[in-house]
């Protein structure tokens, strides 16, 4: 870093960028590096035998969590988003009022509930965790993309109308780059909390970052429990600033 | 040119426009005027099918509108509104060139083409190619506004209320620069507006709209001189009509050949309003002014006595 920031071009890239990369760099060394800790959480649990998770290695972990993760968040911000659409295109209005309903219950629903659910219909491992993490991120994707879409002056609406775009020209040059900013911002809440929420995986066999923090309750290791969850922990903060990074470009 | 055969349209339970039919000639530019809710915008907005008519016909050059794709009959007319409705999120030279992009014209070609239109509207291109419009005053954005409707050079031009949200003096300065623009490329267009100053000072015709029937139509002066009814001469301002018709008769036509008498002391430039020239003999208490052309040369003069003398047209 201390050559990046002789030249001035490069240390103002480094600033701008400076929360991701060092939320980046303490989750891959904490992940990597995790076995020299073992005398710090020796203080923790002096009477135990082993003190540090090794049923997985935590890069595996951390591998299975931002898969699970990035393939819930990926098909929430593709069903989300076109939900949106449809329902504010003229041929949907309609289900409005049915799909701002549909996502708001996701939400309030718990996702141990909807493991419950859906671990009978799919079977034990990733896919019940995947459902549960689609259906939860999904309320904060459509919510924004609706708000995103509905901030747009409706002069704005008119005038690409009257000057010839057709509805798909209108939507894809005019709706989604004005509404972008709001859609990014509910898909940042929803990847948040769904790196949380897929902790819960663990409890219906899909291993992730959640397997130390579980097995950590049921050994009665806290040790364990405080590895899965700053592992977590910094996942969240270091996609979250990378998200707020972007933001802030758009 | 644009015909509209006993056009209707509801809205529930309600009748915007009500069966009005109107002919609008290659070339001219005709107002449509009235109070808010009369039905004016609906009808412009009717012709560019932004707003499907209930019954009637609407014709562009004999053919009716229902017959062209919509797509493609937007985009050979160009539309201008209040807030101008530029694209926030596009430069001003993107949101010019929209519809010639639109109609997948060279890359080359739409740059000249903006360009050309910028110069035309008195937007210095390296100024103002690349602001964005919250960049951009009132005047600046209606001008981008303006640029974009003529950008794929349409015969028709619908404007609804273009100048309404700008400043008085910028309203004057527009109001001109469309009079010249309009000189010289000779569109059809429909102007909509409630400010009856502006419509004399455009129109060629005048059309007067109240609770989505035609009251009256015509050409200022005819209207001026011939109110139908209450509501056009209250629309007309009343006791000011006088005053309005002048304003819009040149000093020029009511000049006098210089005679063998002394030159009038105070001047008036030959391309001056009547009522111009009025408020110049009111204040220097006068009833003879020397009209002078651009070089301040005396051409002719103004009388007082002739002007009450002479024939009303």
């Amino acid at each position: 870093m201390s050559s990046a920031a002789s030249s001035t071009t490069h240390g103002s890239a480094v600033q701008r960028w400076l929360a991701p990369i060092v939320w980046l760099s303490l989750l891959l060394l904490l992940t990597l590096g995790m076995g020299h800790l073992e005398w710090l959480f020796r203080l923790l649990e002096p009477d135990l035998r082993q003190v540090i998770y090794r049923r997985a290695d935590f890069l595996t972990l951390l591998g299975q969590h931002v898969l699970v993760v990035g393939i819930a968040s990926l098909l929430a911000v593709a069903l989300g988003v076109s939900a949106a659409v449809a329902v504010t295109r003229k041929f949907g209005r309609d289900f409005l009022p049915l799909v701002s309903q549909l996502a708001s219950i996701g939400q309030t629903f718990p996702p141990v509930a909807v493991l419950a659910l859906a671990v009978p219909a799919l079977g034990f491992g990733t896919l019940p965790i995947i459902v549960a993490l689609l259906l939860y991120g999904l309320l904060p994707i459509v919510r924004n993309t609706l708000a995103g879409i509905d901030s747009i002056d409706p002069q704005v609406h008119e005038a690409a109308r009257a000057m010839g775009m057709t509805p798909w020209q209108v939507l894809r040059q005019v709706e989604l780059p004005l509404a972008a900013p709001f859609i990014l911002a509910g898909i940042r809440t929803s990847v948040t909390i769904n790196i949380a929420t897929a902790a819960l995986g663990t409890t219906v066999g899909a291993s992730n970052l959640g397997d130390p923090i579980i097995s950590g309750i049921v050994n009665g290791n806290t040790a364990y429990i405080v590895q899965g969850a700053v592992l977590i922990g910094l996942l969240a903060l270091a996609v979250d600033s990378l998200f707020e990074r972007l933001q802030r470009r758009g | 040119m644009i015909e509209l055969f006993d056009v209707t349209k509801r809205f529930g339970d309600e009748t915007a426009v009500d069966g009005i039919s109107l002919r609008v000639e290659k070339g001219e530019l005709c107002a449509l005027v009235g109070t808010s809710g009369c039905g004016k915008s609906t009808t412009l907005r009717m012709i560019n099918r932004l707003i499907e008519h209930d019954g009637g016909e609407i014709h562009l050059d004999g053919q009716p509108v229902r017959s062209f794709d919509e797509v493609a009959l937007r985009r050979r007319i160009g539309y201008v509104i209040q807030s101008t409705g530029l694209f926030p999120h596009w430069t001003v030279a993107r949101n010019i060139g929209l519809v010639p992009r639109l109609l997948k014209w060279p890359k080359g070609k739409v740059r000249d083409r903006v360009e050309e239109l910028m110069q035309l509207l008195g937007l210095p291109v390296a100024e103002f190619a690349d602001k964005y419009p919250r960049q951009l005053s009132g005047g600046q954005a209606q001008r981008v506004g303006v640029a974009r409707a003529l950008a794929a050079d349409p015969d028709i031009l619908l404007m609804d209320e273009p100048f309404g949200a700008l400043d008085p003096i910028t309203r004057a300065t527009l109001q001109d620069e469309l009079r010249v623009l309009q000189a010289r490329l000779h569109k059809t267009v429909v102007f909509v507006t409630h400010d009856m100053d502006e419509a004399l000072a455009l129109a060629d015709r005048l059309v007067v709209m109240h609770q989505g029937r035609i009251v009256q139509q015509g050409s200022p002066v005819e209207l001026l001189r011939e109110p139908a009814n209450p509501f056009v001469e209250s629309l007309l301002g009343g006791m000011d009509r006088g005053l309005k018709e002048a304003a819009l008769i040149q000093v020029s036509e009511h000049m006098l050949p210089l005679g063998p008498r002394l030159l009038a002391s105070e001047r008036i430039p030959y391309g001056a309003s009547l009522s111009q020239a009025l408020s110049v003999m009111l204040w220097h208490r006068v009833d003879r002014l020397t009209v002078v052309d651009e070089e301040d040369i005396p051409i002719g003069e103004l009388s007082l006595r002739r002007l009450l003398g002479a024939k009303v047209p």
